[in-house]
């Protein structure tokens, strides 16, 4: 009669249930089986380094969390064994205070743990005097084995669930990257093979308009030609500059200057939208090693953004930056109606835009530009009222201004012009 | 004496252009349409200045650029290119300037002036 117990543990342990139903269910069993007022489960958490109540049988527990050295749990788990008492005295003597043995009067005690893992303690409790025969201790030995199995179970199945999920999240940013990239190289071949040929498509409309003439009708028409090569090749430098890693020239920076001087290129603009521009900078200097024609162009980017979509209402267009940690974030807000949630997952994709003279670059250029300073860009859109761009770079150590050494060698050539 | 510059680039219709436009200004202009012919004409023509697009087929103008200097330590050489991050290469150091290619040849024209203007 006694072993059957066992037996009904095992059939609990495999089954396909929730752990903490299994525990309640096996602290019933285990409760009913011995005669004792109530059974608990703490299960230790190594992250956090406390017991925690999982699953109880018999009253209420008031107490939930116990410290790793608290308590008849810290107990079980100091001696890694079996811990008893047969009254609260014997409790005492033995140096530990438990509140929630309050209303019993003996304990026993046990771990659930392997020959690798600790998991926590099965707690016994009865409010008489309980003498536990060598056989039901010997059960009550198997059966915490068998519940530790099962916990050992279902922390395995919550790992390969979590890589499987990983895994599938890796996947498919993998398939994505691989698919940008094949389409970079693409761009990258069509923006070489154009490029030449619109030079000279510009080039000779131009000799053309001299020929003709300023006020001929013809070199209305040749102009026209000219502003569209310069609109095409402003789109070669931008597909180029996206895909090709020109070397960085790392110095050091201050941030809030860089900011300030990217913001006196939109002053006409703030002015004929009617946007007003708060800027709320960290006080001093932010000093970062960054490339700074590299770093206007990606702030450029983000203002020309905000002020795009202000363009029409006016609005805000609130700019902050902030020493947090080893990180300086610079934050570019506006209130000009946010992005509309179905494109979100796109504004990082080359050529993806909803403007309609947008080449949908210029969120892809910033983006790299960004992580190749060892940044992120972090998006927090508020569809309807406007969006948060925030950019986090490394702060820089030394501040004194370093110089790569391509930069040297490219200042010793003879004659630079550029 | 007009100065003679060569042009040395793969596509006609750059050539075509860059010999029209540098005519306009008042120089000979001599065209190779790869680097091989470059360095033949640099032979036998003599030749004050040298415009050298990088990105060709076969032998490409860093290599031209090497052998020139190579040979014609004074003869001066501006690199001619679509893309700014050639600024940084190792072999392009050695020229006299950098120009990035554009319909609008302003910069070219006073880039060449500039170095045939020092070299009197």
């Amino acid at each position: 009669m006694e072993y059957d117990i066992i037996e009904k543990v095992v059939e609990l342990a495999v089954a396909e249930h929730e752990l903490e139903g299994k525990l309640v269910k096996a602290a019933e069993l285990i409760a009913y089986s011995f005669g004792f007022d109530r059974c608990e489960f703490y299960l230790w958490d190594e992250g956090k380094q406390v017991f925690t109540l999982k699953a109880h049988f018999g009253g209420d527990s008031n107490h939930k969390i116990y410290a790793q050295d608290e308590g008849i749990p810290g107990a079980v788990k100091a001696q890694k064994g079996v811990f008893e008492a047969q009254s609260l005295d014997e409790l005492e003597e033995k140096g530990v205070t438990d509140r929630d043995m309050e209303g019993f009067r003996s304990v026993y005690a046990l771990p659930l743990h392997d020959r690798h893992n600790f998991y926590g303690i099965l707690s016994l409790k009865s409010r008489k005097r309980l003498a536990l025969s060598i056989k039901r201790r010997h059960i009550i030995r198997i059966v915490a084995l068998e519940l530790s199995w099962a916990i050992r179970y279902d922390e395995l199945i919550r790992n390969h669930q979590k890589i499987h999920s990983d895994l599938a999240e890796i996947q498919k940013k993998f398939a994505n990257a691989e698919k940008l990239l094949a389409l970079g190289d693409m761009a990258a071949t069509l923006a070489h093979e154009i490029r030449n040929p619109l030079i000279s498509i510009g080039g000779f409309a131009g000799r053309l308009k001299k020929q003709l003439g300023p006020d001929t009708k013809g070199a209305l028409y040749l102009d026209r030609i000219n502003i569209e090569v310069s609109r095409l090749q402003k789109i070669m430098d931008g597909i180029t500059g996206f895909l090709k890693d020109s070397a960085l020239e790392l110095r050091s920076n201050d941030i809030n200057e860089v900011i300030e001087e990217c913001l006196k290129i939109f002053n006409p603009d703030f002015r004929s939208y009617g946007i007003r521009v708060i800027k709320d900078f960290h006080k001093g200097p932010l000093h970062i090693m960054a490339d700074r024609e590299q770093l206007k162009i990606a702030f450029d980017n983000l203002i020309a953004n905000a002020v795009q979509s202000m363009e029409k209402n006016g609005g805000s267009l609130i700019i902050a930056t902030a020493l947090s940690g080893d990180l300086v974030t610079i934050s570019i807000a506006d209130n000009g109606g946010g992005i509309d949630p179905r494109y979100l997952g796109y504004i990082f994709n080359p050529f993806f835009t909803t403007k309609e003279h947008g080449t949908g670059l210029g969120l892809p250029i910033t983006n790299s530009i960004v992580n190749r300073h060892k940044g992120v860009i972090e998006v927090e859109n508020n569809a309807g009222v406007g969006v948060t761009f925030t950019v986090k770079l490394p702060r820089a150590e030394a501040k004194l201004p370093v110089v790569l050494l391509t930069d040297k060698i490219a200042e010793s050539g003879p004659g630079k012009f550029r | 004496m007009k100065k003679r510059i060569l042009v040395v680039d793969d596509e006609e219709g750059l050539r075509l252009l860059y010999k029209e436009e540098l005519e306009d200004e008042g120089w000979e202009v001599e065209l190779a349409a790869s680097g091989e012919e470059s360095l033949e004409k640099l032979e036998s023509d003599s030749i004050d200045l040298v415009l050298l697009d990088i990105k060709m087929p076969g032998m490409d103008g860093v290599e031209v650029l090497r052998r020139v200097k190579e040979r014609w330590k004074d003869l001066p050489v501006i690199l001619c290119t679509a893309y700014p991050h050639y600024k940084h290469d190792f072999g392009t150091w050695a020229s006299d300037a950098y120009v990035i290619k554009s319909s609008d040849l302003t910069e070219l024209k006073q880039t060449i002036r500039d170095i045939l203007g020092k070299k009197e």
